[in-house]
């Protein structure tokens, strides 16, 4: 049943299958909870945080009198490039970026503080074999934007998926 | 005048450090170089909250300089545990969850009250720099200094410099319509003498026999010529270095361009354009993180950066093939 919910609020059920879910949906206290929770973690991913997650008393006598809309099922991620930033939270605060030191020209800048590789390349962090946590949101439609593996390597941000373990390394390691 | 040109005390002795005791600096400039030296020599602890778009996390950082060397500790306090030990260039990172550690070296990392790469006349050729008031804030007193950017191709930044120190306590990122989108700000700080050596040992050290240890340096992003350059960057960016680096999934190699102006930094990728082929241009923007990709032949561009939108644009738009 949660799958039909979750299915109508996608926008993926049309006419009879719609009609089943929606008199379904509204057919219980829990389906109903179901529904307005679903919206309501929705809401929150977007953020627009909701002001309760109590059901308002009168939403289901509203949702009745709405025409019913016969709309050509859609799955537009618009919302899923925000949500895998919001994925990348835990980690987006530390980064490595080298210091740039006197490019540029116009003159000579003091020399950076630190004085070891003023500019040196970057050390890697992204590793050959690694996955990258699971997409947040399991939308099929088709180049979804993964913010988060350029997040990642933007920023050097360091993560255990990431940094692959030696056991799964193949070929020399190096384990203390 | 004096203290703009001042170098950092190397000889700090007995875990105890302190910034420069010679009182605060003349200029706007002399402040921004000390703000920046202070992240680096001085010793302070604390718990900061940083908050970039819709996202927050809490983060605790020890810092001590002992000999000139830095020694630092990160410590996520939000979501997954992970740790970070730093002894200068070289990185522990311990991951409890992955029962996982990882030896790494650091190139510079961006870690809060560390937010430059470059010194501060670099900076000063992209932002205008100012003095502001003095405000108390966490029981220190600290001077705000303001860096106006020069054009719109990046955010304006304001930093809270305590007086006597330096350092950064607390930094604030502005759109172009004054909102601040990023925040950085320390809720609790100590600072000097306060802070002790054993206070930047790792707390998972102890228990890291049974884990996973990768200490196998990496070598498959060293610098390199990846071919690609950017025609129509913005006044004031140079390139940091360029690599091509593995990322997930991806049967070649990505190549990955670096630019900074010193505060704003931004990468573009670029890669085959595969599976399933995007064919339209498509962006976001939370707080100062802006993610612009673009098709381009058999190609895609990426550029991710702290940079407002058009920047991001203007650059993705202009990647061409190495003359």
């Amino acid at each position: 049943m949660t799958q039909e919910i979750s299915s109508l609020m996608d926008g993926e059920l049309q006419g009879r299958e719609a009609d089943a879910a929606v008199s379904a949906c509204c057919g219980d206290e829990d389906r109903k909870r179901t529904w307005y929770l679903y919206h309501a973690i929705g809401e929150a991913m977007r953020g627009q945080a909701p002001a309760s997650l109590a059901i308002p008393a009168n939403v289901f006598e509203k949702l009745r009198q709405q025409p019913t809309v016969l709309a050509p099922g859609r799955r537009v991620p618009a919302t899923v490039t925000r949500v895998a930033l919001a994925a990348a939270a835990s980690v987006a605060t530390i980064g490595v970026v080298g210091w740039i030191g006197s490019q540029g020209g116009g003159g000579a800048p003091v020399e950076p503080v630190v004085a070891k590789a003023p500019t040196a390349s970057i050390q890697p962090v992204a590793s050959t074999a690694a996955v990258v946590t699971a997409p947040v949101l399991n939308v099929q439609t088709a180049p979804v934007l993964n913010v988060q593996e350029y997040l990642v390597a933007h920023r050097q941000i360091p993560t255990p998926d990431l940094y692959r373990p030696v056991t799964n390394r193949a070929p020399v390691a190096v384990a203390r | 005048m004096l203290a703009g040109g001042r170098r950092w005390l190397p000889a700090i002795a007995l875990g105890v450090a302190c910034g420069a005791q010679a009182g605060p600096p003349a200029d706007a400039l002399g402040w921004l170089q000390r703000a920046t030296e202070a992240a680096r020599n001085a010793s302070y602890a604390g718990t900061f909250v940083h908050s970039n778009g819709e996202r927050t996390s809490t983060i605790r950082v020890t810092h001590v300089s002992v000999n000139g060397d830095e020694h630092e500790r990160i410590e996520a306090l939000d979501g997954p545990p992970y740790e970070i030990v730093r002894r200068n260039e070289e990185m522990f990172c311990y991951f409890p969850d992955a029962k996982t550690v990882r030896l790494d070296r650091r190139v510079n990392a961006r870690f809060f009250p560390s937010l430059f790469r470059a010194p501060a006349d670099v900076i000063a050729r992209s932002y205008d720099v100012k003095l502001g008031t003095v405000e108390h804030v966490l029981g220190y007193d600290c001077r705000w200094i303001q860096l106006a950017p020069h054009d719109a191709s990046r955010f304006s930044e304001r930093l809270c410099s305590e007086v006597g120190s330096g350092l950064v306590v607390r930094a604030k990122t502005l759109n172009l319509q004054g909102q601040v989108i990023e925040q950085y700000t320390f809720t609790d700080l100590k600072l000097g003498p306060q802070v002790a050596r054993g206070d930047v040992k790792s707390i998972f050290e102890a228990r890291v026999k049974q884990w996973i240890t990768d200490s196998q340096p990496r070598e498959e992003a060293k610098g390199v010529d990846t071919g690609w350059t950017v025609t129509g960057l913005p006044p004031g960016f140079a390139k940091v270095t360029e690599l091509r680096r593995t990322l997930p999934g991806r049967p070649q190699p990505v190549s990955q361009l670096i630019y900074s102006d010193g505060l704003a930094s931004l990468s573009v990728f670029v890669e085959p354009n595969g599976a399933p082929k995007r064919t339209s241009e498509a962006s976001s923007e939370d707080g100062t993180t802006t993610f612009f990709v673009r098709p381009m032949g058999d190609q895609l561009v990426t550029v991710l950066g702290e940079v407002p939108l058009p920047t991001a644009q203007q650059v993705g738009r202009s990647v061409a093939h190495r003359p």
